[in-house]
């Protein structure tokens, strides 16, 4: 078994330089929260295009969507649709959140919604619901870290072990660094999944069937049903236009309101960098061809693997390749793992201490640090916890925490384009739309033409809060203009965070 | 063009995109043949609007930086 010493031999060498980039990352910031939290706002462009596309090339993408794509076919080209969708609008909104949070302070999204709409329970309601959707995501996460490793050393480190490697060295690096860690190790990391996706995306088809053109000929002869939307269910029947197109929409209208993109917004080094990284967004969502080419190459493989995320671990080891191959594009699928899981245990740490529990307790700034650190281990605890007993496939996993993160985009636009929107319609438009998320998510029969919970969750969301908004008196002019027209702050204007 | 007719055509392309790769607007171009690239038509679609969007925002962003250089 000596190519299994070497493949190991070859991850613990990554996991090694990435722990080094990620301690090596914190020693420039400031010993402060914004240096914890926000990076000291001088991310530069190579780290924020990166840590954007990271969440693109998470778990998800790379053990998900060739699972997806092997077993639900052009299912899921949904993922290639929402990318740009959703965020393009940030080119305006987020230099315009960048605007307030260096303004006023802010560094997290409930912050500013909460400048715009002082509310404490606002604040704790937010954070409620961004930890139970970011739940799911590291869950996801940690599982794809552990399935690599379980696959690829032949069930040598199980995966409970796997992921216990890879997310103990995440959460040593990010307790220690912060952002900065999360910033350089998503560049390295970003760089290396790419080159691997292409390389293999191209190389298997080829090995295969000799080629993209001859193995879709094929595919069409064969298994015409994986080649047009909307795709197969997980159980192979034929999935709905209804639950195709609005994957699409809930997915596009909630990518950019996690925590952890969104407040990158505040760590950028200035408004050019944000507007950069929306126009180069695109390039990154092409290299889910790759990946859902990997998928399709193992649609007429003879075996099968026990689970479709296994289908590029399996394809991997059955196709002769050497074993520093192997080794490396094991520490790639690594990367995608912990490049997105990293940055969700940071940012949900982030979240639940500056809006969970600073509203309602000062604390100082290094008791900040010390809780936001003791939370990064907890939320790690609670998702492996979750990844250990779960057979629920990567992407429903990821879907699902779309629907509860797709209703913190009402707020975001009303708060900083509405003149008129006022705290209690934002407050019952969140609590009415939440609740028929769950409501769908868990009685999931009753929901009307296939469609997503979290569309569902907008339809009765965004009236409640136009309603609601213009039955309460309007929020004083200088406050909302502030807000929403930029307008210089004035002295002692209204609405200023009530712990400040 | 002015910036706001360019924000506008921008905002029209972006609801295009979303309107032709979901239900019914993919409808007509959700089909295997013709295989650009190797790819299906179908896939093919999307990775074209995907690109577009990169042209469409750089486009964009060129008049957005001129006008806030003035």
């Amino acid at each position: 078994m000596a190519s299994w010493h070497l493949i190991t031999a070859i991850i613990i060498l990554y996991l090694g330089l990435t722990l080094g980039i990620g301690l090596a990352a914190g020693r420039r910031t400031s010993k402060s929260v914004t240096g914890y939290v926000a990076g000291d706002r001088a991310f530069g462009l190579l780290v924020m295009y990166f840590i954007t596309g990271a969440t693109v090339f998470s778990a998800f993408a790379f053990l998900g969507g060739p699972g997806w794509a092997y077993s639900r076919g052009a299912a899921a080209f949904y993922i290639l649709s929402y990318g740009v969708l959703g965020v393009a609008p940030w080119y305006f909104i987020g230099p315009k959140a960048a605007e307030l949070g260096r303004r006023r302070g802010y560094v997290t999204q409930a912050q500013l919604l909460v400048g715009r709409f002082p509310s404490r329970f606002l604040s704790a309601l937010i954070a409620v619901l961004t930890l139970l959707a970011f739940v799911p995501y590291i869950t996801l996460q940690m599982r794809g870290a552990g399935i690599v490793i379980e696959a690829v050393t032949d069930g040598h480190i199980s995966l409970p072990v796997g992921a216990a490697l890879a997310y103990g060295i995440v959460v040593v690096y990010v307790l220690i660094s912060g952002v900065a860690a999360v910033g350089w190790t998503n560049t390295f990391q970003g760089i290396f999944m790419l080159v691997i996706a292409w390389c293999l995306g191209l190389y298997l088809p080829h090995v295969l069937y000799g080629g993209v053109g001859p193995m879709f000929e094929r595919i069409a002869a064969e298994r015409p049903e994986l080649l047009t939307a909307p795709g197969l269910t997980a159980t192979g029947d034929a999935w709905t236009w209804g639950g195709y197109s609005t994957s699409i929409l809930v997915s596009a209208i909630g990518i950019q309101m996690w925590p952890h993109l969104f407040m990158k917004a505040f760590a950028a080094r200035d408004d050019r960098i944000i507007r950069q990284t929306v126009i180069l967004f695109p390039t990154f969502q092409l290299f889910l061809i790759p990946v859902f080419l990997i998928g399709f190459a193992g649609v007429l493989f003879p075996e099968t693997p026990p689970n479709a995320d296994f289908i590029l671990p399996f394809l991997i080891l059955r196709t002769d390749l050497p074993a520093l191959v192997v080794g490396l594009f094991c520490a790639g699928a690594l990367s995608a793992s912990m490049s997105t899981g990293d940055a969700l245990l940071h940012a949900s740490a982030s979240v639940a201490v500056e809006d969970g529990v600073r509203p309602f307790r000062p604390l100082g700034d290094r008791g900040q640090r010390l809780l936001m650190r003791i939370l990064v281990l907890a939320m790690g605890v609670v998702a492996y916890y979750f990844a250990l007993d779960e057979d629920q496939s990567l992407v429903v996993l990821l879907l699902t925490a779309y629907g509860i993160i797709a209703q913190l985009a009402p707020p975001v636009v009303a708060g900083l384009y509405w003149r008129r929107a006022t705290t209690p319609g934002i407050l019952l438009g969140l609590l009415a739309g939440s609740a028929t998320v769950f409501f769908f998510f868990f009685l999931d029969h009753l929901r009307p033409l296939d469609l997503h919970e979290g569309i569902l969750g907008l339809l009765v969301h965004v009236p409640v809060l136009v309603i609601v908004s213009l039955l309460t008196p309007p929020q004083e002019a200088t406050h909302s203009r502030c807000f929403v027209d930029l307008e210089p702050l004035q002295a002692g204007g209204s609405g200023e965070e009530m712990s400040a | 063009m002015t910036l706001r007719t360019l924000r506008a055509l921008t905002a029209a392309f972006f609801l295009c995109f979303a309107a032709l790769v979901t239900w019914p607007g993919y409808v007509p171009f959700n089909r295997v043949e013709p295989l650009i690239l190797g790819l299906p038509f179908s896939m093919a679609w999307i990775a074209l609007w995907v690109v577009l969007s990169a042209v469409a925002l750089y486009l964009l962003d060129r008049a957005e930086q001129r006008k806030r250089e003035d």
